[in-house]
């Protein structure tokens, strides 16, 4: 008897995965959503997608919490191979170039073409900076959805403190070496507060030596080519030269690789005056700082850039047509002006629609915090996020180095020199079917 | 093999020895069949998500693609061999059989020495056990989630209490050189209590009456520990030893939560190198190979441990 209404049931669920088209009611769709800040985040997913719902009664959206960004990566390749891929899902944005040579993506031309529209016009109502990570071989593979940028958080009260005037931070790279010796308290050898602190944890790191890279007027990777990456550069030596030596030389920066919430914490709780960290954390310091702060730009050396981060919409390879189609709708929904300012007030990113910006909630929230401002307006100097062929142990390769020379174990040439090398290692397979594949 | 084992057998199968095999296999089958029927059901589970895995990695080992667009290929060995050569993974062995003797043994004294103090029953020792217990009953992710907090430097409880003492507070999860005693240090802390259990019930077992004639003898109580205590748990530890081997290969939840094998490899495990291969790098070929090794090096530790007990069994 069981076993009958079991096999009932199962032959239903199975029909049902067969004959989609039979099925009357709604299209349904899964929707994979990392949750990378914490864990409020998964409560205004649920907000988000019942008010889609509700407005769209022929589609019926599924939230799926995937866990990190790698997690979200993980178990979406895993659906793709177990042939049951979800229709979207929110993917870290430099991941896209990887799953793009793995054939893993959905190219957007076409569904951007059937609504009438053309690339340029679909990709114009973002900011310029967010489409270099969406954009693979002149085809459309990601929506930009929240985005961030690399900041400096200045605790205001302790740079009054120590005679500085916080309503004009650092600008170069001289004048924030010159506020962290200030800034750095120090009883005998001990150090009780430092200057400054900058994450450098996998992931948080290699973001950190592009930042540093783009300010001494480098780039850390080929934007045009995925099988380059620039380590052995005088940019770069420049840019890892400097931070050891806020460490070992100046000895304003806390020694070792600390990771972003080792980093926030700091800042919060008075041991670290400045900071360098993400615009994703301004909701998080917004909320907790007990002192009066200020954000800044990331100081140059030679020019003002830094990297974008966060995550884009995508649509995994193998999903239906009619699947494609509803997360096609979805995705619009989702990167609308309203819903995209909406978002980026529920979670600290900014929006990369630049419509949302002159949404009415958007403006009287600027007015109420203009330090949320800054990160917009930095976005005029930002360049894409770093993406090659398989990004993650290319940056590592960078990352175990850089890390060697933050604990005074290597110094930073040589370290470079070594990182460069693993790289090009890891980057032959891509060249040797790419770049050197020759007639 | 046992010495004792009788040397009449080689006799008996000189008679036809082609239907005496078969007649004694069919007549074994019979006599066992109800007992395969009673597996059954946990074998075809054990099929379906242990050994069906396990086939799957021995096929997936043996095939690479030589570049990213190429189709797969079948290699043989070529993936072992590469994971062989790769420094992070034999770097990664290193730190793991580092981690192994530097948590298994301190873990163990700890747990033998928590075991003798709180051997007898009453309210306060049962209080405390509950207390040394506590540990294991934390989920691992939580308890790393708590650490990377104790361990946050210049603000994190630990060097708020120790920062006091020493002149430069080290970077507990930032420091290669530290990393990994920092990690191995929390698995004792979790592990010690659990294997106190095992003690406890070791020490039930010694018998009453060989204590209380020891004792008559003017036995004192190092001798009582020495000659009596320790000899009757010789089983309790090998299995423990046992456990805790394959829980330094088995539990990665803190690297993973703490410091993803970093900084620098130095805490890299071997089964965070395998995620890291199937993950990171997308490489199935390879961490399915990684995968192999350490399933051979798991079995053969366990089928020794097995035969070392099977041996002190049938010596009894």
């Amino acid at each position: 008897m069981l076993f009958s209404r079991r096999l009932m049931l199962g032959l239903a669920m199975a029909s049902a995965f067969v004959f989609p088209a039979m099925a009357q009611g709604p299209t349904e769709i899964d929707l994979f959503f990392p949750v990378p800040v914490d864990g409020k985040l998964a409560r205004d997913m649920g907000t988000l997608i019942k008010e889609f719902n509700e407005g769209h009664p022929d589609i019926k959206a599924t939230a799926v919490y995937t866990g990190s960004y790698d997690d979200t990566l993980i178990k979406t390749r895993a659906s793709i191979k177990a042939g049951k891929p979800p229709a979207a899902v929110i993917m870290s944005a430099n991941f896209l170039l990887d799953m793009q040579i793995e054939n893993e993506l959905t190219n957007l031309d076409s569904l951007i073409a059937a609504d009438g529209s053309t690339k340029d016009k679909f990709l114009g109502q973002f900011f310029p900076a967010l489409q270099g990570n969406a954009v693979i071989d002149r085809s459309v593979y990601g929506v930009p959805f929240h985005n961030s940028t690399p900041l400096l958080y200045i605790n205001a009260d302790k740079a009054k403190e120590a005679g500085l005037d916080p309503s004009k931070p650092p600008q170069t790279w001289a004048e924030l070496t010159d506020w962290a010796k200030k800034l750095t308290k120090r009883e005998g050898d001990k150090v009780t507060q430092w200057g400054i602190a900058i994450p450098c944890a996998y992931d948080y790191c290699g973001w950190m030596m592009e930042t540093l890279t783009m300010t001494n007027g480098g780039r850390y990777y080929n934007e045009e080519f995925g099988g380059e990456v620039y380590y052995d550069t005088p940019s770069m030596l420049g840019a890892l030269t400097w931070w050891s030596d806020l460490v070992s030389k100046h000895k304003v920066h806390p020694p070792g690789a600390t990771p972003g919430p080792a980093v926030s914490t700091s800042f919060i709780s008075g041991n670290a005056a400045m900071m360098m960290l993400s615009t994703g954390s301004l909701t998080y310091v917004r909320e907790n700082a007990k002192f009066n702060y200020k954000v800044a730009f990331i100081p140059r050396n030679v020019r003002n850039a830094v990297p974008i981060g966060g995550a884009s919409l995508i649509i995994p390879a193998g999903v239906e047509a009619d699947k494609q189609k509803a997360a096609w709708t979805l995705i619009k929904w989702m990167t609308s002006p309203e819903k995209s300012a909406w978002w980026s007030r529920a979670t600290g990113y900014f929006a990369p629609n630049m419509a949302a910006y002159k949404t009415p909630d958007m403006v009287d929230f600027l007015n109420k915090n203009p330090d949320a401002k800054t990160a917009v307006e930095q976005l005029d100097v930002a360049k894409p996020w770093f993406a090659t062929y398989k990004t993650v142990p290319v940056r590592k390769n960078l990352e175990d180095e850089v890390m060697l020379v933050l604990n005074g174990k290597k110094q930073a040439k040589e370290a470079l020199v070594a990182a460069q090398k693993a790289a090009d290692e890891t980057l032959k397979p891509y060249n040797a079917e790419t770049s050197l594949k020759l007639p | 093999m046992s010495l004792a084992e009788p040397a009449a057998l080689p006799v008996a199968a000189v008679v036809s020895p082609r239907s005496h095999i078969v007649a004694r296999f069919s007549a074994r089958l019979k006599a066992s069949l109800p007992a395969y029927l009673l597996l059954l059901p946990s074998l075809i589970f054990l099929a379906l998500f242990t050994y069906g895995a396990m086939g799957r990695v021995l096929i997936d080992a043996l095939y690479q693609r030589a570049t990213p667009k190429a189709p797969l290929r079948f290699v043989g060995l070529d993936n072992i061999a590469a994971v062989l050569a790769d420094p992070a993974f034999t770097g990664a062995v290193v730190n793991n059989l580092i981690y192994a003797v530097g948590t298994a043994v301190p873990s163990i004294g700890l747990a033998l020495l928590f075991a003798l103090a709180l051997a007898r029953t009453n309210a306060v020792t049962s209080a405390l056990r509950a207390a040394l217990f506590l540990p294991v009953l934390i989920p691992m992710v939580a308890a790393s989630a708590l650490f990377l907090f104790i361990f946050l430097p210049n603000v994190g409880l630990l060097d708020y209490y120790i920062g006091r003492l020493l002149p430069v507070v080290p970077n507990w999860l930032g420091d290669p050189d530290i990393a990994l005693y920092a990690i191995m240090i929390i698995t004792i802390w979790k592990n010690a209590g659990y294997y106190m259990l095992f003690f406890l019930a070791g020490l039930q077992a010694v018998p009453g009456d060989v204590m209380e004639a020891a004792h008559l003898d003017g036995a004192g109580p190092y001798q009582r520990l020495r000659y009596i205590i320790l000899p009757e748990l010789k089983p309790t530890f090998l299995f423990v030893i046992v456990i805790a081997t394959l829980n330094a290969v088995t539990q990665v939840d803190h690297v993973f939560v703490m410091t993803k094998g970093g900084p620098s490899n130095a805490t890299n495990l071997v089964l965070f190198y395998i995620y890291q291969q199937a993950v990171e790098h997308y490489d199935i070929g390879m961490a399915s190979a990684a995968t192999l090794l350490t399933l051979a090096a798991l079995m053969a530790l366990t089928a020794l441990s097995f035969r070392t007990m099977a041996n002190r069994e049938g010596g009894a």
